[in-house]
């Protein structure tokens, strides 16, 4: 090889090298901006360089352009749309246009990761159930909102923060929670002698045994089934609920060992397992039609309780059980243990903004006015029940109307006081796809007899742990 | 000087290729856009995963080399779901393909024989499911095959049979997800036949009629031989279709109950962009191919040859 040869190759790596250090240069647009402000004091001229932030920049400094936001239906277009937000949010950034692209849970969990990992194609703001928020925030490609969040981070229920942060960074706001009550059908527990006054119903089951007994009064009493719980096609959100009211999970949040074969997790699913055994609990599948059926039933067979999120209450008012109002009521789930919380999680959502946006001031001038304000979050969950992450938000009078779907019951005040009460788990995390998905099976096995509990869960632990590898 | 020759007679060549090239450009340009295609989403993807399956990488940020771990992860428990999906494939396999494939080739012949009046009519109706959205159709199947309420079911309940768990039972979730396969793929494989059927010249047959054979003989003694090839290549289509499964698993089961019908194309779908572990997925994926042109030159060495 000549000098000539070396020469040029030498060139050509500097000149790649300038153009890769270019390239790889500061990100544009910080949160806040640096404004040059010249004042007089004292008869002379000082000029300072001060630094404020989007939401306080005057009239013609207010973000602009158009923005993409990415998410479903019922949170869109039946709760943001029809709340008549944008409206509002147009009244105040009259320059920036949102298009809304509606994408089911399922399509954003596909084409939400697939854009993050292209570095294109993503929207400016995503709706994401907590579930798999995690999963994207250790993936990496989310805006930072630390900043943009500090006024408000007191003010945010804190079980809604774990998810959202990584290394001490924030990468999302919240919106609603998913506060984990019991439904009963008050005319199912009359017919079968129990109390139906949800201060009552809370008293008599208490804990699990309490749950286990009342299930069998109403087998033997009126002939219905307790609650839904799927053998085959188990996808383990009843017993995550089970596992994150008492602070367990899939892992240990703090040291993040896998803690699938504990003995408390494995007794916990031996637990629910006592359902299956005195056959306690209907086959059908969460979110199918003999489900929905079940939930909607005038007669046997009625699905008595329901142990799920306060987010359903809009779902059974609007399209599952519309036909069923003033025969629910809203009663604490059971303690696992006497004494032990009352309390659990199951889903909720948050907005994140993707760093590819063009326009994060835009971004994060609709997400803090959607979520930010208790005016919206609050008019929001009058529409469909999602309850705020707003603390602040909990003093409104929202929270003491009584219900008509629930026999004139005030729901709101015990899916707030839940909010509040839930713990830290580890449940939802970075490798929640595979957790679930390996515990899922073991949950099949196990109920349809393959398996003993512990047998099952061991052998997802040892796949779980042998995968994060 | 001999060297020099042969240098220059080569550039020669070169340049009578290149003045081809020229000459036919158009042609070139006409094709190309299949080869830009192909490159970018076939080829260089197909490179790229040798690359990712020596390391650990989560679709964004560095890439850490893991030499052969992605693949030694596959035997042990860690390769469970994986085997269980190569199983699957196996066992789905032998439960439609000799079916549907049968099946495809009676319906052929019948169609062929200018038996059946409007046959063109249906042909159609035979292909029609092939260009029919299989998530559509795998979401109308899962509504049909509920345990509870579902159209076969209430079917069998009214001829007095008891229900069956169509999507709650190992066995029977596969049994739904072959009937939807072929469902799905009869009329494709139908029409190969069909193809092959009508190079068959139709004297051979005529002519064994005449000798004295039934048309069942003729069937087998004749047709079946001389179609050979045909069955061959849709039999090797659909061996690489039972492990590539996606549309139909993922509308119809998920891959459940208990990993029953989890297909390897499902599953390293999951392992990628589920649990975003990319380098294993390409591991994966290049095992499955390994796997499957094993199979493939296997059914040339045993039903290819001539006898």
């Amino acid at each position: 090889m000549s000098h000539k040869h070396i020469l040029y190759k030498m060139t050509t790596m500097i000149i790649l090298g300038v153009i890769a250090i270019t390239a790889c240069g500061p990100a544009a647009t910080p949160a806040a901006e640096v404004v040059e402000v010249t004042r007089i004091v004292e008869g002379e001229t000082i000029t300072e360089y001060v630094e404020v932030t989007p939401a306080t920049l005057p009239e013609a400094e207010k973000p602009t352009g158009k923005i993409v936001l990415w998410g479903w239906t019922a949170a869109i277009r039946d709760t943001i749309e029809a709340a008549g937000i944008i409206e509002d949010f147009n009244a105040e950034y009259p320059d920036i246009e949102v298009e809304i692209q509606y994408y089911a849970p399922s399509d954003v969990y596909i084409n939400l990761p697939l854009a993050l990992t292209a570095g294109e194609g993503a929207p400016d703001v995503c709706l994401v159930e907590n579930s798999h928020l995690s999963e994207y925030v250790h993936l990496g490609g989310l805006l930072d909102l630390t900043d943009m969040l500090q006024p408000n981070l007191d003010n945010i229920v804190e079980y809604k923060m774990f998810d959202c942060e990584k290394d001490g960074k924030y990468y999302c706001m919240p919106w609603d929670g998913g506060p984990v009550v019991m439904y009963y059908r008050r005319d199912v527990f009359e017919a079968a002698g129990l109390p139906t006054d949800p201060t009552e119903v809370s008293a008599t089951i208490a804990t699990w045994d309490d749950y286990l007994t009342a299930c069998q009064t109403i087998k033997e009493e009126t002939g219905n089934y307790c609650f839904a719980h799927n053998k085959a096609n188990n996808y383990s959100r009843l017993y995550e609920m089970v596992l994150w009211q008492q602070g367990l999970g899939y892992y240990d949040p703090d040291t993040g060992e896998v803690t699938v074969d504990s003995a408390e997790n494995i007794a916990t699913l031996e637990m629910l397992g006592q359902f299956w055994e005195e056959d306690l609990v209907s086959d059908s599948l969460e979110w199918t039609d003999p489900w929905y059926a079940e939930l909607a039933a005038l007669e046997s067979p009625i699905i008595a309780t329901l142990i799920e999120a306060s987010w359903m209450d809009i779902f059974m008012k609007s399209w599952i059980a519309p036909g069923t109002g003033g025969k629910w009521g809203v009663a604490y789930m059971p303690a696992y243990n006497e004494g032990g919380a009352r309390a659990s999680n199951d889903g909720g959502s948050v907005f994140v903004i993707p760093e590819q946006t063009k326009n994060p001031d835009a971004a994060w001038a609709f997400v803090e006015f959607v979520l930010g304000r208790d005016r919206s979050v609050l008019r929001m969950f009058a529409i469909s029940g999602f309850i705020p992450s707003l603390k602040s938000s909990y003093d409104d009078a929202l929270f003491l109307a009584g219900d008509s779907f629930f026999a004139g019951q005030n729901v709101n005040s015990v899916y707030a006081d839940v909010n509040a009460k839930i713990p830290r788990a580890g449940v939802y995390g970075p490798n929640y796809s595979m957790m679930n998905g390996s515990v899922s099976v073991a949950i099949q096995l196990y109920a349809t007899g393959e398996m003993t509990a512990e047998e099952a869960l061991r052998e997802a632990a040892a796949e779980i742990r042998a995968g994060l590898e | 000087m001999a060297r020099g020759v042969v240098v220059s007679a080569t550039n020669g060549k070169r340049r009578e290729l290149w003045r081809e090239i020229v000459r036919h450009r158009w042609a070139y340009v006409f094709i190309s856009p299949f080869y830009i295609l192909f490159l970018s989403f076939g080829f260089l993807p197909v490179i790229f995963s040798i690359y990712l399956s020596f390391h650990k990488w989560k679709g964004l940020g560095p890439m850490e080399f893991v030499g052969l771990k992605n693949f030694t992860y596959l035997f042990d428990i860690g390769g469970k779901a994986f085997w269980q999906s190569i199983q699957n494939g196996i066992i789905l396999f032998f439960m439609y393909v000799p079916i549907m494939t049968f099946l495809a080739l009676v319906l052929a012949v019948i169609l062929n024989s200018k038996l059946v009046r409007f046959f063109q009519g249906y042909r159609t109706m035979i292909f029609a499911p092939y260009v029919t959205s299989m998530i559509a159709a795998g979401f109308t199947f899962s509504l049909m095959l509920q345990q509870k309420g579902g159209l076969f079911n209430n079917f069998l309940n009214m001829l007095g049979l008891p229900g069956v768990p169509w999507l709650e039972d190992i066995w029977w979730a596969r049994v739904s997800l072959c009937l939807l396969v072929t469902w799905g793929w009869l009329g494709y494989n139908m029409v190969i036949m069909l193809a092959g059927l009508q190079t068959i010249p139709r004297e051979l047959t005529d002519a064994a009629l005449i000798d004295g054979a039934s048309p069942v003989q003729a069937f087998f003694y004749i047709t079946i031989p001389l179609l050979r090839p045909v069955i061959l290549f849709s039999v090797i289509l659909s061996t690489m279709g039972s492990f590539g499964l996606f549309n139909e698993v993922q509308a119809l089961t998920g891959g459940g109950p208990m990993r029953a019908t989890l297909t390897t194309m499902v599953h390293i779908y999951n392992v990628a962009f589920g649990n975003f572990r990319f380098g294993r997925a390409s591991a994966q994926g290049y095992v499955y191919f390994a796997l499957i042109f094993v199979f493939t030159l296997l059914q040339l060495r045993y039903f290819g040859r001539e006898e």
